[in-house]
């Protein structure tokens, strides 16, 4: 067929190739001796396994190779493509001695376990022959067909049989008669019966994301399967690829291994490749200059996910395997953050570093990217383990950048608009508003990503039938299809973090989260968290958010800091993934006291303090929080700190959206029935609330109020009186702050009945400073306020403002003091510097404080 | 020509005379490229390389040096070539060492068991010429090329491969790079814009792709797409890079009737043998007469496409940018006041759109891109009045599109790249553009209907752009974003449905009857000197650097902090954002490098009248927000 058919071609067959021969012995002895732990020779039972017809191909595991013979094993790896030949006659050799195999039945070799892996960008001519592996994508499979190994010919001549002549990659008849007496160099007959053929396929694949250099394209290989690697890898999949680089379209030098090792033994061993196929325009005797790689394959498995890039599940991972495919450093790194005092701050900002402020919905959004822990229960009704977040806010505050992070950052993730989501095979509408002639695009559906995070931003333009869809997909993690009446059910297990603007463009604080957002409540109850972002003006926020904006646009060089790469965080969560903490008896029962407290505040709070009525849902979100807290911090079982935190987060987020009115008889009812009648109605309170004699009646609970903004006057009035009298280190009784205030106010004191009613306001407002908003420490004698509960009237108290604190701290045993919660829920005190101690989100430590 | 110039005429020779010095010195690779270098950084040198972008590829002459200005579109894999190998002379045995770089095809006689063989990997790049270069800019540079063409020594006319298209294209081509000198310019240039309207309308893909698609981003273009050999610095490389490329150009015949050699009968006994399915054989290794190979010797990365400024960063470059600075703030003045004529009187639009035309994204946080600048002009009037302003946008600007945003358009074109895995390569599509390339959005093109997916997927595809200035490849199996730079104008009537970072509804002042009249005296009145003018001037004031003092930043905090004090609701982070940006642009378009503080007040003054304006468009419209 070609003319320049390599002359050497029998010669070659008769130089022996002593160092694979060598190979092809101890490799043998390998595979009869090598026993695992328990005493067992690994191999023979593998080996048996031969004798069904199907099989052909002996998976041997590199590590036990290494173990075996330290030097067999490099020069497999060195000399793969040369000694491959003599590797599979080992098996094939060690096969009949353990089975009864028909004696023409070829056997090959597979190899796993490769320690090492490449980068297909690191596949470069110097690895050629070599043992290499690497992960790629799938791209695109031809399909199967045999490829002929072995040829036996018939010469046209003379009649005479040639058997056996191996063929590789190409169809190599013989060059010439094994008769003698006959010449015929080109007549031959391929006897397909008694011939040998082998299951061939080609296979194309591509660079992974993760390996990609930025702004360049994927570079691809064809790999070439055979045997039991054939139809292993789809297009699509994410494979760990095991095999030697070859050069194309010059193989048939390669056709024998005698001829590879005498050209091998010269510099690099490459030469001998380039003989033929070379599709010369061959009466000019011009040849193209150019080759490609192939690859070809002797093991293919799916990839692991680390290597697979940024695979975040996989339900046959656990954290002891993952551990293991960690190189040293990386497992370091990993172990390094679970110490981490400050993890949970850390990977927020590292996560967000763009983004200021905005603790709170950073960490929900960690917490939703760990998840909780998906269950099944004794009935087979699965329960979902994934969270979902909702951040309503004003325009410009920073929504969808959280989703774009998000996006960015975590794989499958699908980021969508709720107004033009996109979805094969949907179609939408463009109308045109006949008023503003502006165009307006009516929704399509949305693609949902199993096993991902869906961002969908502006959430409340996404039309009802689609919400519909998420609202099975967020339950019940399934989606249905009805179409051409066949009942459909997918997968659609995923996480959703949302974005929606309120109705009225702002968010209000004088109506309920459920009438700012223009959400069905079945949708909203869906959701475990909800975050709210007001675009508040004060000074200090402000101050921050300019210095940041304007950092933003006057440093070119200095680049975003983190303290944590993304590609670590991710491989952190990973790891945490794969934990799967149980609840311990004290956190059940702390779950289910904080449960009560929520339902029993929900009962008191009225429509206006609680967004939505607190159900079971709340007690699942909570646990599913518990249980991402957990995993963070790579813990085994759900402790009360995390159950804490997860507490204080569904709080901050649902409950206590920003409420206007103060209400200062919150989870004091007790006190108030015993107070009797003395809840008031001043002018600093709002008309709204009850009238004290008009609704003395028990059953509707009358309560005091007070309108945000006297609220924050009194209380401001207060701290800037405590902290005068601070600086002069004299501590205050509560009773001389009462009389205090209620002197300064003289003037606005017209009858008894009003001194009364004034006071009992600003006792509860103290109150409120001391236990809800945590702006003052009440001090009794011994220290802080005990657990004893004494009655008001009986206690000494001192009160020190915050940046008395420190200096109060040796006094004081334990603090818990959330700065971060007050400047969230009252606006009146800022922290600009929070310190997070031990347990995340249990105490925060103000460093100092804007007034 | 003196006979200096044989590294421009026979490269080839010089680079097998300095192999041949070498006695197999491994440093001579480097040696050549040094060489190569050295002769392109001698003034003027590199206008006497003739172009492939002007000059028709028949007038050129095979295996002599050209340059080609030119986007990377895709990437192929890596390939093997003999770097040396040895010939046996028939006649006297003897054996002779040849070096294989920078060639195709090998001499006759190759002794392949040579132990001497060398094999060495380069990397094919696909290219082709900038997208949407404006007319002006092709013209420029044609003018100032000194190359001189001899058609008679190269032309063969017996060469057929080339189809109709070509040769038709290659005709009219020298046509105007002779004459533009014996016609007074305005002239000139209004002529052809005639010519020219007609001919983008017609995007017709089918005019080359009959024979082969070239794959260029963009409907309608033309000229040679380049097969680029690159053999040294690789990993510099980068998908969409705007370089200027010189090479050796090969086309020799041999390449096209090597790859049609094929028997498909013996596909199924030797399955290696073709390792390429037919689609990438013809993706690949198209016929050379079409696809010229090139064998890239160096290469510059083209900061801006402007012909009419100092290309290298070079001293000439300084000294050019400093003394335009001192004309820089009157230059705007002139050409401010043009565009005010352009957009009807409207002061205020028309320094926006100075202003988006000068921005630039000049470096990405993350996600966020900063210094892009999208602009919608709301309040456009109809009847073909967004097709003028795109010819005059056209005028100033070196690179720009127009897309009409029709339903039809929207639903049928394919803006994003995909990964065609059959013939592996990457299918280009309309937003694969260059850096700084104007996409101008005509939104007033488009009517009420339905959006089928791909549509929808268009539509994303424009949003992502304008928001995070990137598109994302379609990989079919995942999606690969690329960062992209490009200038997005958006023309509508009401406000845009696409996003866009500001707004300017526009007033117009004067309503001329005749509408395309008035458009085309305003642009005749034009010398072509002042034309070129504004030409640098935007290219220029894009190119400055750009600092803030840190007094400035202080005043800039307390002036944020005291407008949220009056009224939080005015201002939010996102208008510090944008003000920020439009300072930015302001002082660089009167040439400061430095915010001062005037300069935020200017800012936050213009950005308060446009923003008076959109209020006042809202209440017109009863569209409460």
């Amino acid at each position: 067929m070609d003319l320049v058919q390599p002359t050497q071609e029998n010669a070659g067959q008769m130089v022996k190739d002593e160092l694979a021969e060598k190979c092809q012995k101890l490799f043998q002895a390998f595979l009869e001796e090598y026993q695992t732990a328990d005493g067992e020779v690994k191999y023979v039972r593998d080996a048996e396994e031969l004798i069904r017809p199907e099989r052909n191909t002996l998976l041997v595991s590199f590590t036990d190779l290494e173990g075996f013979n330290q030097e067999l094993a490099t020069t497999i790896q060195e000399e793969f493509y040369r000694v491959y030949p003599f590797l599979c006659r080992a098996v094939r050799n060690f096969a009949r001695d353990h089975g009864n195999v028909p004696v023409n039945k070829e056997f090959y070799l597979a190899i796993q376990d490769l320690p090492t892996r490449h980068k297909i960008r690191e596949l470069s001519s110097l690895r050629i022959g070599s043992l290499v592996r690497f992960s790629a994508q799938v791209v695109r499979t031809h399909p199967v067909h045999p490829e002929l190994v072995s040829g036996t010919f018939l010469c046209l001549d003379c009649q005479g049989v040639c058997p056996d002549v191996p063929q590789q990659f190409k169809y190599a008849p013989p060059t010439v008669c094994r008769n003698p007496v006959c010449s015929n160099r080109a007549r031959f007959h391929l006897d397909t019966h008694r011939s040998k053929f082998i299951d061939f396929q080609k296979v194309r694949i591509q660079e992974t994301q993760a390996e990609l250099p930025r702004g360049s394209i994927p570079r691809s290989l064809e790999v070439i399967l055979r045997a039991e690697a054939v139809e292993t890898a789809q297009a699509g999949d994410r494979c760990d690829i095991t095999g030697s680089l070859i050069v194309v379209p010059d193989v048939s030098q390669l056709s024998t291994a005698g001829v590879r090792a005498e050209t091998s033994s010269r510099v690099g061993g490459r030469q001998g490749y380039e003989n033929e196929g070379l599709r010369g325009l061959k009466a000019l005797g011009v040849r193209e200059l150019s080759y490609r790689l192939a690859f070809l394959a002797c093991h293919v498995a799916p990839t692991n996910p680390r290597f697979g890039g940024k695979e975040l599940r996989d339900e046959d991972q656990t954290a002891e395997s993952i551990k293991s495919q960690m190189s040293v450093q990386e497992w370091e790194k990993v172990f390094e953050m679970s110490q981490d005092k400050n993890l949970y701050h850390n990977l927020g900002t590292s996560l967000f570093p763009t983004i200021h402020g905005n603790d709170e919905v950073k960490r929900g959004i960690l917490l939703m990217l760990f998840g909780g822990v998906p269950k099944t229960t004794m009935e087979g009704t699965s329960l979902r383990g994934d969270v979902n977040v909702c951040i309503v806010g004003d325009p410009s505050t920073a929504k969808s950048q959280f989703l774009k992070h998000v996006e960015e950052f975590s794989p499958r993730a699908v980021y969508t608009s709720g107004k033009a989501s996109s979805a094969a095979g949907l179609t939408a509408a463009v109308v045109r508003d006949e008023e503003s002639h502006e165009f307006v695009i009516e929704a399509g559906a949305l693609m949902l990503a199993d096993n991902g995070v869906c961002c969908i931003d502006e959430f409340d333009k996404m039309e009802t039938r689609d919400q519909v869809a998420i609202h099975e997909a967020m339950e019940q993690q399934t989606i249905s299809i009805t179409k051409a009446g066949v009942k459909a059910t997918l997968n659609a297990r995923t996480s959703i973090l949302a974005a929606a603007n309120p109705v009225g463009g702002r968010y209000d604080r004088s109506k309920s989260l459920k009438q700012n957002v223009n959400l069905s409540a079945p949708i909203m109850s869906r959701f475990d968290l909800f975050f709210i972002l007001v675009d508040d003006c004060n000074e200090v926020t402000d101050y921050a958010i300019a210095r940041r904006i304007v950092d933003l646009h006057s440093r070119i060089e200095n680049s975003v800091d983190r303290l944590y790469s993304l590609d670590e965080i991710r491989r952190y969560l990973l790891f945490a993934r794969q934990f799967k903490p149980k609840i311990s008896g004290e956190s059940e029962e702390f779950i289910v006291e904080q449960y009560k407290r929520l339902r029993q505040r929900d009962g008191s709070g009225g429509v206006a303090t609680s967004a939505w009525r607190i159900t079971v849902r709340q007690l699942e979100s909570m646990i599913r929080l518990s249980e991402g807290m957990a995993r963070m911090h790579c813990c085994d079982e759900v402790q009360p700190k995390h159950v804490k935190e997860a507490f204080r987060l569904l709080n901050k987020s649902i409950i206590r959206v920003e409420t206007p009115d103060i209400n200062l008889d919150q989870d004091q009812n007790q006190e108030m029935e015993d107070n009797g009648q003395v809840n008031g109605h001043t002018h600093g309170v709002t008309g709204q609330t009850n009238g004290v004699n008009a609704h003395a009646d028990s059953s509707s609970k009358p309560s005091l109020r007070l309108t945000f903004p006297e609220y924050r006057r009194i209380s401001n009035l207060l701290v800037l009186h405590l902290r005068r009298v601070e600086e002069e280190e004299e501590e205050l009784k509560k009773s001389a702050v009462i009389n205090w205030y209620l002197k300064e106010m003289e003037s606005e004191i017209d009858s008894e009945e009003e001194l009364i009613n004034r006071k009992s306001l600003i006792e509860k407002v103290l109150h409120r400073l001391v236990h809800y908003d945590h702006i003052l420490i009440e001090l009794s004698q011994g220290g802080l306020k005990g657990s004893e509960t004494e009655t008001q009237e009986e206690k000494t108290f001192n009160y020190i403002n915050l940046s008395g604190m420190r200096s109060h701290l040796h006094q004081v045993g334990v603090h818990t003091i959330d700065m971060n919660e007050y400047s969230q829920t009252s606006h009146l005190l800022f922290c600009s510097g929070l310190l997070l101690c031990n347990h995340p989100g249990i105490c925060v430590f103000p460093l100092s404080v804007v007034f | 020509m003196p006979s200096s110039h044989d590294w421009i005429n026979k490269p080839l020779g010089v680079v097998e005379a300095m192999f041949a010095q070498s006695n197999s010195n491994p440093e001579w690779e480097a040696k050549v490229l040094e060489y190569f270098k050295g002769q392109l950084k001698e003034k003027e040198s590199h206008s006497w390389v003739p172009s492939l972008n002007d000059v028709p590829l028949h007038y050129l002459k095979p295996n002599s040096l050209v340059k080609f200005r030119c986007l990377v579109q895709d990437m192929f894999d890596p390939e093997f070539y003999m770097g040396v190998y040895e010939t046996v002379d028939p006649s006297t045995k003897a054996n002779v060492l040849r070096c294989g770089k920078y060639k195709d095809v090998t001499e006759c006689g190759v002794d392949l068991n040579s132990r001497n063989t060398v094999t060495a990997e380069r990397q094919t790049f696909y290219c082709v010429p900038i997208p949407g270069e404006s007319p002006w800019a092709k013209e420029s540079y044609g003018c100032s090329s000194q190359a001189r063409v001899v058609p008679s020594t190269s032309y063969v006319p017996s060469r057929q491969k080339r189809s109709y298209e070509e040769d038709d294209d290659m005709d009219t081509q020298p046509q105007k790079q002779r004459e533009p000198h014996t016609e007074p310019h305005g002239n000139g240039d209004s002529k052809r814009q005639e010519t020219e309207a007609p001919s983008s309308q017609t995007t017709a893909p089918s005019d080359c792709s009959s024979h082969l698609d070239l794959n260029f981003p963009l409907p309608g273009e033309r000229g040679p797409a380049c097969l680029v050999k690159v053999y040294e610095g690789l990993d510099s490389f980068k998908l969409n890079d705007t370089l200027e490329i010189y090479g050796i150009l090969s086309v020799n015949p041999v390449l096209t009737v090597l790859g049609e050699e094929k028997d498909p009968s013996l596909l199924l006994l030797n399955p290696t043998e073709s390792m390429e399915t037919p689609e990438e054989q013809r993706a690949h290794d198209p016929p050379a007469s079409l696809v010229p190979r090139l064998h890239m010797l160096y290469a510059r990365p083209l900061q801006h496409n402007n012909p009419l400024l100092p290309s290298a960063p070079t001293e000439d470059q300084s000294a050019f940018v400093s003394s335009f600075l001192v004309e820089m703030a009157s230059v705007r003045a002139e050409l401010l006041a043009y565009l005010t004529h352009v957009l009807l009187g409207d002061g205020l639009a028309a320094e926006y759109l100075l202003l988006h035309l000068i921005s630039n994204v000049y470096t990405r946080r993350d996600v966020l891109p900063l210094g892009k600048f999208t602009l919608n002009l709301s309040g456009c009037p109809l009847n073909s009045y967004t097709e003028r302003l795109y010819q005059i946008v056209q005028q100033l600007v070196p690179c720009s599109y127009r897309l009409s945003m029709s339903l039809h358009t929207m639903n049928s074109m394919r803006l994003v790249p995909k990964k065609d895995y059959v013939a592996n390569r990457l299918v280009s599509g309309a937003l694969q553009l260059a850096r700084n390339t104007s996409l101008f959005l005509d939104e007033t093109q488009l009517e009420q209907g339905q959006l089928d997916s791909s549509g929808v997927r268009n539509i994303t595809a424009l949003g992502n752009l304008i928001s995070w200035q990137k598109v994302d490849y379609d990989f079919s199996y995942h999606q690969m974003e690329f960062p992209c730079n490009i200038n997005v104008l958006v023309t509508s009537e009401g406000r845009s449905l696409l996003p866009s970072d500001c707004q300017v509804p526009l007033q117009p002042q004067v309503t001329p009857p005749n509408m395309e009249e008035y458009l085309t005296t305003i642009h005749m009145a034009q010398f072509t000197s002042q034309i070129n003018k504004f030409r640098v001037y935007l290219s220029l004031a894009r190119t400055l650097d750009y600092s803030i003092s840190d007094e400035v930043t202080k005043a800039v905090e307390d002036d944020f902090v005291d407008m949220r004090k009056d009224d939080p609701q005015s201002v939010t982070a996102e208008d510090l954002h944008r003000m920020l940006v439009v300072a930015r642009l302001l002082s660089l378009s009167l040439g400061q490098t430095t915010l001062s503080r005037d300069g935020w007040m200017r800012a936050k003054h213009i950005d308060m009248l446009r923003r008076s304006r959109t209020e006042q468009q809202k209440s017109l419209n009863g569209n409460e927000p």
